[in-house]
């Protein structure tokens, strides 16, 4: 049948003769740094412990446990989404063979709180759960089965209270209040000019409502870990994405002086903001405590990880956006109301990434946005990869398709006179310096023009489209909250350039990034630096791994670290060489004088002799640049981000009409990632960002019923395989951002954002229906179609 | 415990010997996921992994007859259609290799992609007791409701067979392109004679037959020139199509709606009978 | 064959070394790899053959081990990322999946490796379609596939010269 066009339909006799192997091509825009590619930045260098993860030997957490647990913990899990606890009883499970202790809000010394923003988590819940993740014990047995036995037979009796399950139900009149302060947790508002009138005025409106669904993160390696208590010091072992915050909240909730909590970071397969809030850190610490000796370990499987974890906020937005009648963007005016879940997490930042890229890449005149963020019995929701400018990405994206349609124009025109140029502001009014969002979508548009579609005659039951998507993304925290990376570099004993910093590399090769901007900045062979990463006790603080500041603060801490090292060095030199340390410089591994070509010693002379001297190798560095906190009422910041990333994608789709059934033929992304550090990595953060784009396009979802999951595992919250996605297109686009390390920026989450409404908009050119709701799997599109 | 016999006469003896806390293994992919999601803690099993001549292939006088060891990898390679592309769509190598046909009409899923091919095409289950000998079961009397079948527990399946010379279509809908579980699957079968068969997989407790969709079909006639292909007109096809999703009993749940899967019978069964019609 | 109380013997090859074991015949290969040998390489990450992170190759063909009993695992000749290579000599596989960067977080990079060696082990010559069926139930949530299909292609024509 000529119908075959999905993935599972695989002929019924697969062609054997030899297809194309060749690639699909990833292009590079001619890199504006060609020339001067001379030490490690700007190559695709080998991941430095690839070696290690290839071949099995690299350990993550769950390895730490099949090696060193003594003994292994449990959390007991609230069986309501929403009750009081009337009681624990731990009688029987303290009977059960090998059980150990059943520990308690009782036995928590500190706050017996966690929370990134607000400090609204219990530890342990002692008189109330407001979400099927909530722990309210912890069981500590000889081995795992014991443990979860003794998990099993804990009884807790609750007093059941009426659950929460939707924005709606939160926000209706007597509803139950799940925090103190009432289910409206807060929000964030931008009034920039008139915008009711300035709609009132335009030749077209066009409305939309969207929602966007809750995703989970879904990184392989389920959270695990270890931790022991010596006394002295409380280690834990866990992977997650800011040790130092971690200790600080761990010594916290266990009341600890922080000191005696270290983190070590262990492996990490994936975070993509799944690792930010606080996981088993804390419980299994906390188990530890009562275990003084002994390694305790703790692990979830994955439907715990998927019940217990914060998810991506499922958001209702309200977009209503208006143009004038030569097509220029007049106005836009937003509601959003965001499922914050059972507690803060990091909701209120996610609120302000929302309100802040409310409009996007495009210049409109008048804005008026409201998010509110509003507490159900549903899982907490907080960060991921995009936090909060992919869901609103959806939905700008969105209505640039239907405004451009009411008026008749074409869509890519269309945005092309309205993305910012140079000199205009974004939705804060920040004026965005050297914007390349139309340099992004004139890249992707060639990309995508440089093949035909194909032109065979479709059944009648399949259509083919593309769409386009334009979007940025303001990087770090911003907004005036502190952000800073410390970085040291020293000269090791074995002359080895060692480079400390806090960061955690989950994955996305964060210590590539500091190791090659160490050996250029050193100018020595990425073979002679070693990093050390991501423990509290050994590595300055760096800040989190997330907001897809990583390359940007940790490069430049490193940088700096790395400069004054060399600083140092060369004053050293002077006096072994007797010159003016200006009169030498570093030329590879070697120092020369500037003008005496005959002045040389290499680097190890150097070292020695400098240590020889006592003289101290090492240097610390501060990166620490500003921002400038939001205006509250207008939400308004002339210095919002420290930069913005640009990208444009262009999705290629065909649609089964009847069966609702969606495939991705192509899909080809630019971004501006500034300076490309390692172009290899950043092909790999675009390809990935983009294939988890398809996912929350067209499949994954997370499905509750009653604050419930009914589906905690990869049976049923479905994605993307290999048969899911085309080769992904990526063109790099490399700039110079003048702050940046290098003139890197960074590319972590702009790509997964441009991904989906890029897909959305295919899905519309081919149907000619807009899709509001995600995932956009085969019932709903069907539904879409049918009006069903 | 761990029973782990190597010939099926063993195996038999055992089953009979055994009571139900010792459970059936094959390939494990549906017995072992229950027992790592912790709904089922088996106690011992009867592993019939290592069973000589489980995974036979024959083809006798016009019928396959398959071990019910024989896995989705050796299915993929057969030469019928309906049977071969279930049989590859199901998981991925890794339990393809694994995967069984007695598993699948074991577990007796209502989404059991290889049953549902299986009913298209006519086939009966041989079910086996060490003493009262072997029973032949048709399918369609196989299946009782969700997840029970005519299997006792003192017995095995053996054996499957089917006539070798229908021909068969099949498709799947599902939420992606590899280890897709079916939202709605259909498999038709056409005897030699004309007669029409529609399996329906995920619209009822069980894999079901949609038979006012094969009446219409296949009329009351036992008169094989009544059912010429030319009696295929796209106006009777419409009709079985819409009998299909009449027929069909679906039920809501996290993968799907009802009225979703009804509606996707009607595609399913008319979009495949244009192709058995147009070839 | 037959009857056992409690603990079983279990004689298998685990990357061409005999293995003798006293273990409980119900427990998962994979628990048994990574618990009683260490062989830690081999990833869980979903225990429901949904990821393939597992996968290690027996008898020649590529299994979740997560779905196998140990018990079913007896005599058989089992292979593991620690058996095609190591520091001092990677497999074309290992090697490619580091030069293509295959492997960013690193989870799904032994079970994809050893689904991916089961194919170029069984098939000389396959296809486009047959390298994408080798490695379509083994999730990676960070690369987006393109490359690891590339390390694969690239590791066929290094074996294949
Ligand atoms: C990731 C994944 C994807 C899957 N995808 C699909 C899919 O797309 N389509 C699909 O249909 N299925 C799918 N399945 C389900 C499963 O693979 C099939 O049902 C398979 O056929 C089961 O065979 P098995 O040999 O592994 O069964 P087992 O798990 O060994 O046994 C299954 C049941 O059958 C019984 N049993 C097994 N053999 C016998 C026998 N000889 N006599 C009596 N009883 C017996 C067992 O006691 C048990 O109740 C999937 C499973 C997984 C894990
Ligand atoms: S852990 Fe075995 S397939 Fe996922
Ligand atoms: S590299 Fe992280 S899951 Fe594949």
């Amino acid at each position: 049948m000529s119908g075959r066009a999905f993935g599972t339909q695989t002929p019924a006799a697969p062609p054997r003769e030899k297809e194309h192997v060749l690639p699909t091509e990833a292009p590079i825009t001619p890199s504006p740094f060609a020339e001067k590619v001379r030490g490690p930045v700007g190559r695709s260098c080998d991941k430095i412990d690839g070696v290690e993860r290839v071949t099995g030997t690299k350990l993550y957490g769950a390895d730490l446990i099949a090696r060193e647990a003594d003994l292994h913990a449990k959390v007991v899990r609230s069986e309501h989404a929403h009750a009081e606890v009337v009681s624990i009883d731990t009688k029987e499970a303290l009977r059960v063979d090998g059980v150990l202790a059943v520990l308690t809000a009782e036995d928590v010394k500190g706050t017996n709180r966690h929370g990134l923003i607000r400090r609204d988590h219990p530890v342990l819940a002692k008189d109330r759960v407001r979400y099927r993740g909530d722990a309210v014990a912890i069981v500590v047995a000889k081995t795992e089965q014991a443990a979860a036995a003794g998990r099993d037979a804990v009884k807790v009796e609750y007093r059941v209270l009426p659950t929460v399950e939707s924005i709606e139900q939160a926000m209706a009149p007597g509803a139950p209040h799940l925090q103190p302060g009432g289910n409206v947790m807060g929000g964030r508002r931008i009034r920039k000019g008139d915008a009711d009138s300035a709609l009132a005025d335009s030749h077209v409106v066009v409305s939309e409502t969207f929602r966007t669904q809750t995703v989970d993160h879904a990184f392989l390696d389920v959270e695990a870990g270890v931790a022991r208590w010596d006394g002295e010091l409380l280690t834990i072992r866990v992977s997650g994405q800011w040790v130092h915050e971690e200790a600080r909240l761990v010594a916290l909730a266990l009341g600890l002086p922080v000191e005696r909590v270290r983190i070590i970071q262990p492996a990490a397969g994936g975070a993509f903001g799944g690792r930010e809030d606080i996981s088993i850190q804390i419980y299994v610490g906390l188990a530890a405590l009562r275990f003084a000796g002994k390694t305790v370990a703790l692990r979830y499987d994955r439907a715990e990880s998927m019940r217990a974890r914060h998810k991506r906020h499922p958001m209702r937005i309200e977009y209503a956006m208006g143009a004038d009648r030569e097509g220029r963007l007049t106005a836009a005016k937003v509601a959003i109301y965001s499922d914050e879940g059972a507690y803060a997490s990091t909701g209120i930042a996610v609120c302000r990434k929302m309100s802040s890229h409310a409009t996007g890449p495009y210049r409109v005149p008048h804005v008026r946005v409201d998010v509110f963020g509003v507490h159900t019995n549903n899982n907490p929701t907080g960060a991921m990869r995009g936090f909060g400018a992919t869901q609103i990405a959806i939905a700008y994206e969105g209505m640039m398709d239907r405004l451009a349609a009411k008026l008749g124009v074409d869509r890519v025109e269309f945005r092309r006179a309205n993305l910012i140029r140079p000199g205009d502001a974004v939705t804060t009014g920040q004026v965005v310096p050297s914007p390349t969002a139309v340099e992004c979508l004139e890249a992707v548009l060639r990309q995508y023009g440089s093949k035909s579609m194909p032109s065979e005659p479709l059944p009648t039951h399949l259509r083919r489209g593309w769409g386009v998507s334009v979007i940025c993304f303001g990087m770090g925290y911003g907004d005036g909250f502190p952000d800073a990376s410390r970085a040291r570099v020293r000269i090791g004993a074995d002359g080895c350039v060692e480079v400390y910093s806090g960061i955690v590399d989950v994955g996305q090769g964060a210590e590539n990034v500091i190791a090659q901007v160490a050996a250029e900045e050193m100018g020595v062979g990425l073979e002679h630096t070693r990093v050390i990463t991501a423990d509290t006790h050994m590595t300055p603080e760096s800040g989190s791994c997330s907001a897809t500041r990583s390359t940007f603060f940790a490069g430049n801490a490193v940088r700096l670290a790395a400069g004054e090292l060399k600083e140092k060095l060369l004053d050293a030199a002077g006096e072994l060489l007797c010159v003016h340390p200006n009169e030498l410089e570093f030329r590879g591994e070697e120092i020369r004088g500037r003008f005496d070509e005959g002045l040389c010693c290499s680097l190890g002379e150097l070292v020695a002799a400098a240590r020889k001297r006592g003289y101290e190798l090492e240097a610390e560095a501060l990166f620490k640049p500003r921002t400038i906190c939001e205006d509250f009422e207008t939400g308004q910041s002339p210095r919002a981000f420290i930069t913005y990333m640009f990208g444009a994608h262009v999705s290629q789709v065909l649609v089964d009409v009847e069966t609702g059934e969606v495939r991705v033929e192509r899909h080809v992304a630019c971004h501006d990632v500034g300076r490309a550090i390692n172009p290899e990595a950043v092909r790999g953060q675009i390809t990935g960002g983009v294939v988890q784009g398809i996912g929350m396009a067209l499949m994954e979802e997370v499905v509750y019923r009653g604050g419930r999951i009914l589906n905690p595992g990869f049976t049923d919250y479905i994605l993307p395989t290999v048969r899911d996605v085309p080769p992904v297109e990526c063109v790099v686009l490399e700039s110079n951002d003048p702050l940046g390390p290098y003139g890197a920026k960074g590319v972590g989450e702009p790509p997964l954002i441009g991904a989906v409404p890029a897909v959305l908009s295919a899905i519309y050119d081919a149907t000619g229906k807009a899709p509001a709701t995600l995932p956009c799997n085969p019932e709903r599109v069907w539904g879409m179609l049918t009006g069903s | 415990m761990f029973y782990q016999p190597t010939d099926m006469a063993e195996a038999l003896r055992l089953r009979a010997e055994l009571g139900p806390e010792v459970v059936t293994v094959c390939g494990g992919t549906d017995v072992v996921v229950a027992m790592n999601h912790g709904v089922a803690r088996p106690e011992a099993f009867l592993d019939l992994s290592r069973v000589a001549g489980r995974d036979s292939v024959e083809r006798v006088n016009g019928i396959y007859l398959l071990g019910g060891g024989v896995t989705f990898a050796q299915m993929a390679k057969l030469p019928v259609r309906a049977l071969a592309e279930a049989a590859r769509s199901v998981g991925g190598p890794q339990i393809r290799n694994v995967g069984t046909i007695a598993g699948n009409l074991g577990t007796a899923s209502p989404a059991g992609d290889g049953s549902v091919a299986l009913l298209a095409l006519d086939a009966e289950v041989e079910l086996s007791h060490v003493e009262r000998g072997s029973r032949w079961v048709r399918l369609e009397e196989f299946f009782l409701d969700y997840k029970r079948t005519a299997l006792q527990p003192d017995e095995l399946i053996t054996r499957v067979r089917f006539p070798s010379d229908f021909e068969s279509v099949w498709y799947k809908i599902g939420k992606r392109g590899a280890v897709n579980i079916s939202i709605v699957c259909c498999a038709i079968g056409r005897s030699p004679a004309g007669a029409y068969r529609i399996a329906l997989g995920s619209v009822g407790p069980v894999p079901m037959r949609a038979m006012e969709a094969e009446a219409v079909l296949n009329g009351d006639s036992t008169d094989a020139a009544h059912r010429a292909v030319a009696y295929l007109a796209d106006e009777v096809i419409e009709r079985a199509a819409e009998a299909a999703e009449l027929e069909a009993a679906p039920i809501d749940d996290q993968r799907s709606s009802a009225r979703y899967r009804e509606a996707m019978c009607r595609v399913l069964v008319r979009r495949l009978l244009r192709e058995l019609r147009d070839g | 064959m037959g009857d056992s109380g409690g603990a079983w013997h279990l004689s298998c090859t685990v990357n061409g070394e005999p293995v003798e074991a006293e273990v409980d015949p119900r427990i998962t290969l994979l628990t048994f790899l990574r618990e009683h040998l260490l062989l830690t390489g081999t990833k869980g990450a979903c225990l429901e053959g949904e990821c393939g992170s597992c996968t290690v190759i027996v008898d020649g063909r590529p299994i979740n081990s997560c779905l196998m009993l140990a018990g079913q695992a007896q005599g058989c000749s089992i292979q593991t990322i620690e058996g095609i290579g190591d520091d001092k000599k990677l497999h074309a596989l290992q090697k490619h999946f580091i030069a293509t960067g295959a492997a960013q977080c690193g989870y799904c990079t032994p079970g994809l490796i050893m689904a991916a060696k089961a194919m170029l082990d069984a098939n000389p010559s396959p296809t486009e379609q047959e390298f994408t069926t080798a490695i379509e139930a083994n999730i990676c949530r960070c690369t987006g596939y393109e490359s690891i299909r590339q390390a694969i292609r690239d590791a066929y024509r290094e074996i294949h010269g």
